[in-house]
């Protein structure tokens, strides 16, 4: 029996929105408790919710980018549960009428694109925090503290249709997602900070079966790597458990981290019954064609807009997908710089491994303003042009990093520039060639590993003052005619 | 004590005429509820101190001809679900005896800008759900005009203290008649606005969608007043709305008499008022006709589907945690049970059994969702209803005040003092509660008016030439009941 895993995602992302969801509080990044706080977001009674217009704007704007149809009418619903945290005691949450619905996101992994297909798009606002002393759990804590800071922060969250087949296409959808709302501007999407959290669904059935097996819920991680390694362990736990015919429970787990293991946090007995009502203290969200012009006015950049912009370089599509999940600023450099070397593979190479290696070395996140995109280019076309070795392109770069020099002048001051002169060069291979009348001797083919020695040779007898490319061509052309 | 307060109109030309001050007007209300609160037990806390205050600020500002309005010295009172900064709001209920609001509701703010002073806050049916006070944690009001009665609910106190002389006006909130039939007990005007014209914010929901603040006064001028004073679009109520207020056509009104609150099940007593007035009316030029709107007749069932459902999730914030009641327990969730289980009084946890039971999966279509849709064909038939009537008219109530206890072992019954105001609450409709006689054993009897939404002030209008038809002046003896020992 062939078992196949169907994973769905739900992710819960945190907009980057001046002000809370339902009340004018500012959304704080801080460590100190219960600064950020009013009677609506607290829960005081009598207090009521109004919608933040721009998190509705960035709902619509995360919808259109992850390509879903726009509800004309969405509604707000109560999800009803008890938690010290959720100041009300109900969530206000969508329930049949999300903002945005049928969708898809593209995603690559490794050199292939694939799609996601997105079931819907809803806005709910986020609960306050609990620390649980003692034990870390509600039901054994000795006491538990609240931080109301993050009650009423608006989320977003994106629920896929359960068609995702592996931990690795998991995590390039969560790549390609948290990418989304960085290029929306809509959320930070810093992954240690909890910007995006998201759940796992997961079950394995039968191959060719139509029916899914008994889903388990992975809750709460906000790190690929967890991500990756949860899904893999819980699709081997349930393979097992079907193989060994032991029943699969509908539960809700959490991975452990420590343990590497994922662990039952609590049984479902069909599905918990919330008791979704739509919100009497909040009208429908009329959602115009106005609106939604405006919306997608605001978008002026997604990954797959970029990754497109990459490809008609001639980028591959693992490099594009590399460019577009990177920093910005090395994206458009890139952009910038191909256009004037018209090499996208040299350039992609020098800019992401020579370019962010000596930065990273040299521990500089921002490059300096006087290193553009047209100095990068001349110093790539350079050593592509055979002017410069490629040792000495790196050394430019250094120098080019601390200090405004023009590279070309930069090599020719500095004696760098390779000779290209065929006289020269013929005079040196021709020594060369004389001083080792052994090893040419032992020559059999132009493919022969002493090719290289000799070519070796002339290029240390130049000081690499020569090209090593032209040397080889004479050399070659000198021993086989 | 002088029971008999002439109008907030009449109030203001006496201030501006420096005939009386508005510090001597609040001195002479604190001192009618001096003597009235030992039997009525209509106000759950004064507040003296501010309240003198403030009037004394008043009398400064008419002595210097710089007062603000209409408002400026008139002591109002306030129904304890309403907040007020600084003060207790305890809903009538244990959960929020030692709840102290950090804030101001925006009718507060609103009136606190007329220079008015509040005389304190009334008695209510807990979180504002009954129609007698009897569901009150701190004890039951007393009808003014006979202690043995109930001055009807939730906004018993509201009513009341206005019937009492103990304040010019209050403000009570009606979900389902709450203000109204209160006023209709206790013979005084009780007005509900039009949904969404006056703001929600800071009154302590009971049903979200059928909430709403409005007047309890001697006058039908009076409501018009602090109604004008309070209402308008608030940013802070997401359902409030920038209201276009409608005149009739003509000056000659057509007037629908609801068929089906003529009938058995209201008493002969009620109906008879709205024959008088309906013949004053058809006296002074009017055409009156009667009219079917069969589904008012669901109006109660849907109600009683829609309220609980809406109270069971808006109550659920009374936990324990952040504020208000908590009962000590060894974990967060043994706490919060706890908690509601003390602080809630029976005919709340009721309701909120109910609404839960209503909204769960597997029942929601059944009740909930089809009193929705019950609920929106009542709103249908109001509108077509207003094609071819002005304003519709019904008794306030099926009958005038009960006795206390009367109705309290049966549920139904004391649900079904709603029967005639529940509609408009449903609808969103403007509805007033006027008196207009006495019953045989001297109890208040009243008539109600309904609009279209958005005809307030011609409601109003109306509603205050059927007062001068009737002259209702009788005033109500306060003296201990029967049951006094």
């Amino acid at each position: 029996m062939s078992l196949k895993p169907t994973i769905g995602m739900e992710t819960h992302v945190e907009l980057d929105t001046e002000s809370k969801m339902f009340c004018s509080c500012k959304v704080v990044e801080t460590d100190e408790p219960n600064i950020s706080l009013c009677p609506t977001c607290l829960g005081l009674p009598g207090a009521l919710p109004v919608p933040n217009k721009k998190a509705i704007e960035y709902i619509v704007m995360l919808s259109l980018g992850a390509n879903c149809s726009i509800t004309k009418e969405g509604m707000f619903h109560r999800k009803n549960y008890f938690y010290p945290d959720l100041p009300k005691n109900y969530q206000i949450s969508q329930f049949d009428f999300p903002v945005g619905f049928e969708g898809s996101l593209e995603i690559v992994i490794e050199d292939s694109l694939h799609t996601v297909a997105i079931e819907r798009v809803h806005m709910e606002e986020d609960t306050g925090k609990s620390i649980h002393l003692g034990s870390g759990r509600i039901d054994s804590a000795t006491s538990t503290l609240l931080d109301f800071n993050r009650s009423g922060v608006p989320l977003v969250e994106v629920v896929t249709k359960p068609i995702i087949s592996s931990a690795k296409m998991a995590v390039a959808y969560i790549e390609e997602l948290r990418q989304l709302v960085i290029d929306l501007g809509i959320s930070k999407g810093k992954l240690e900070k909890g910007n995006l959290r998201f759940d796992a669904n997961i079950s394995v059935a039968e191959e060719g079966s139509d029916e899914l097996g008994v889903k388990v819920e992975i809750k709460n991680m906000n790190s690929l790597k967890s991500l990756e390694k949860a899904i893999d362990y819980e699709i081997l736990r349930q393979t097992k458990m079907v193989q060994d015919k032991e029943s699969i429970i509908q539960e809700t787990r959490h991975w452990d981290e420590n343990k590497q293991v994922t662990l039952s946090m609590r049984t479902k007995e069909g599905s918990a019954d919330y008791r979704y009502f739509s919100d009497p203290d909040l009208p429908n969200m009329v959602i115009n064609d106005e609106f939604i012009e405006i919306s997608q006015n605001q978008i002026k950049e997604t990954p797959e807009k970029k990754r497109k912009t990459l490809l008609d370089t001639g980028l591959s599509l693992s490099d594009s997908n590399y460019l577009d999940k990177g920093q910005r600023w090395l994206y458009e450099l890139y952009l910038s710089t191909v256009k004037e070397t018209g090499d996208c593979k040299s350039t992609f190479n020098f800019l992401t491994g020579e370019l962010q290696g000596q930065m990273r070395k040299a521990e500089i996140s921002e490059l300096p303003q006087w290193l553009n995109s047209e100095k990068l280019a001349s110093l790539i076309n350079l050593f592509e042009n055979n002017e410069v070795s490629f040792t000495s392109a790196k050394d430019i770069l250094a120098k080019l990093l601390i200090e405004d020099i023009d590279p070309k002048s930069f090599a020719s001051d500095n004696n760098l520039i390779q000779s290209s002169d065929n006289d020269e060069i013929k005079a040196l291979v021709t020594s060369i060639i004389h001083e080792n009348q052994d090893i040419v001797e032992r020559l059999e083919n132009p493919e022969d590993k002493l090719v290289g020695f000799l070519v070796g040779q002339v290029m240390k007898s130049s000081e690499s003052k020569v090209n090593p490319k032209s040397v080889k061509e004479v050399l070659l052309k000198e021993l086989f005619g | 004590m002088n029971r008999n307060i002439p109008s907030i109109s009449k109030l203001n030309n006496l201030f501006l005429d420096k005939e009386l001050k508005p510090s001597e007007l609040f001195e002479q209300v604190y001192e009618n509820a001096s003597f009235t609160e030992s039997i009525l037990h209509a106000h759950l806390e004064l507040f003296y101190d501010e309240g003198m205050e403030n009037s004394k600020k008043s009398d400064e500002r008419f002595l210097k001809g710089e007062s603000i309005g209409k408002l400026d010295g008139i002591p109002i009172a306030i129904k304890d679900n309403i907040n007020v900064y600084g003060y207790k709001t305890t809903c009538s209920s244990k959960m929020l005896s030692n709840y102290v609001s950090p804030y101001d509701a925006t009718v507060i703010g609103m009136l606190k800008e007329t220079g008015s002073t509040f005389t304190g806050k009334t008695n209510l049916d807990e979180f504002a759900m009954g129609s007698s006070t009897e569901n009150s944690a701190y004890g039951p009001t007393k009808n003014p005009w006979n202690p043995d009665y109930v001055p009807g609910g939730s906004s018993g106190g509201s009513a009341a203290v206005v019937s009492a002389g103990s304040a010019v006006a209050s403000l009570g909130s009606d979900t389902g008649g709450s203000i109204r039939q209160p006023a209709s007990f206790c013979g005084v005007v009780g007005f509900k606005p039009t949904y969404g014209t006056v703001s929600r914010f800071g009154l302590i929901a009971f049903a979200s969608s059928l909430d709403q603040i409005g007047p309890i006064t001697n006058t039908v001028d009076d409501a018009r007043i602090i109604f004008d004073n309070i209402q308008g679009y608030d940013p802070k109520d997401a359902t409030s709305i920038k209201p276009k207020y409608t005149e009739p056509k003509n000056k000659k009104l057509k007037i629908g008499i609801i068929k089906e609150l003529m009938q058995e099940g209201v008493s002969e007593d009620s109906q008879n008022e709205v024959n008088k007035v309906t013949q004053l009316l058809e006296n002074n030029g009017h055409e009156v006709e009667e009219t079917s709107l069969p589904l008012t007749e669901m109006a109660l069932s849907v109600y009683y589907l829609i309220a609980p459902a809406e109270c069971s999730a808006n109550l659920s914030r009374f936990d324990g945690v952040r504020f208000g009641l908590r009962e000590p327990a060894s974990g967060s969730y043994e706490m919060m049970n706890k908690t509601r289980a003390v602080g809630f009084g029976e005919e709340v946890k009721k309701r909120i059994l109910l609404g839960t039971y209503a909204l769960s999966a597997g029942y929601f279509d059944e009740y909930y969702g089809r009193a929705l849709k019950v609920r929106s064909k009542i709103i249908s038939d109001f509108q077509k209803a207003f094609d071819d009537f002005d304003f519709l008219i019904s008794p306030t109530t099926p009958s005038p005040a009960f006795r206390f206890g009367e109705k309290t072992e049966n549920p139904l019954e004391m649900y079904l003092s709603d029967l005639c105001t529940i509609p408009a609450n449903l609808a969103g409709l403007p509805a007033i509660s006027i008196p207009t006689g006495l019953s045989d054993n001297n109890m208040p009897l009243s008539i109600q008016l309904m609009g279209k939404p958005c005809s307030d002030y011609s409601l109003l209008d109306l509603a205050e030439s059927i007062e001068d038809m009737v002259s209702f002046n009788h005033l109500p003896k306060i003296t201990k009941g029967d049951n006094e020992s």
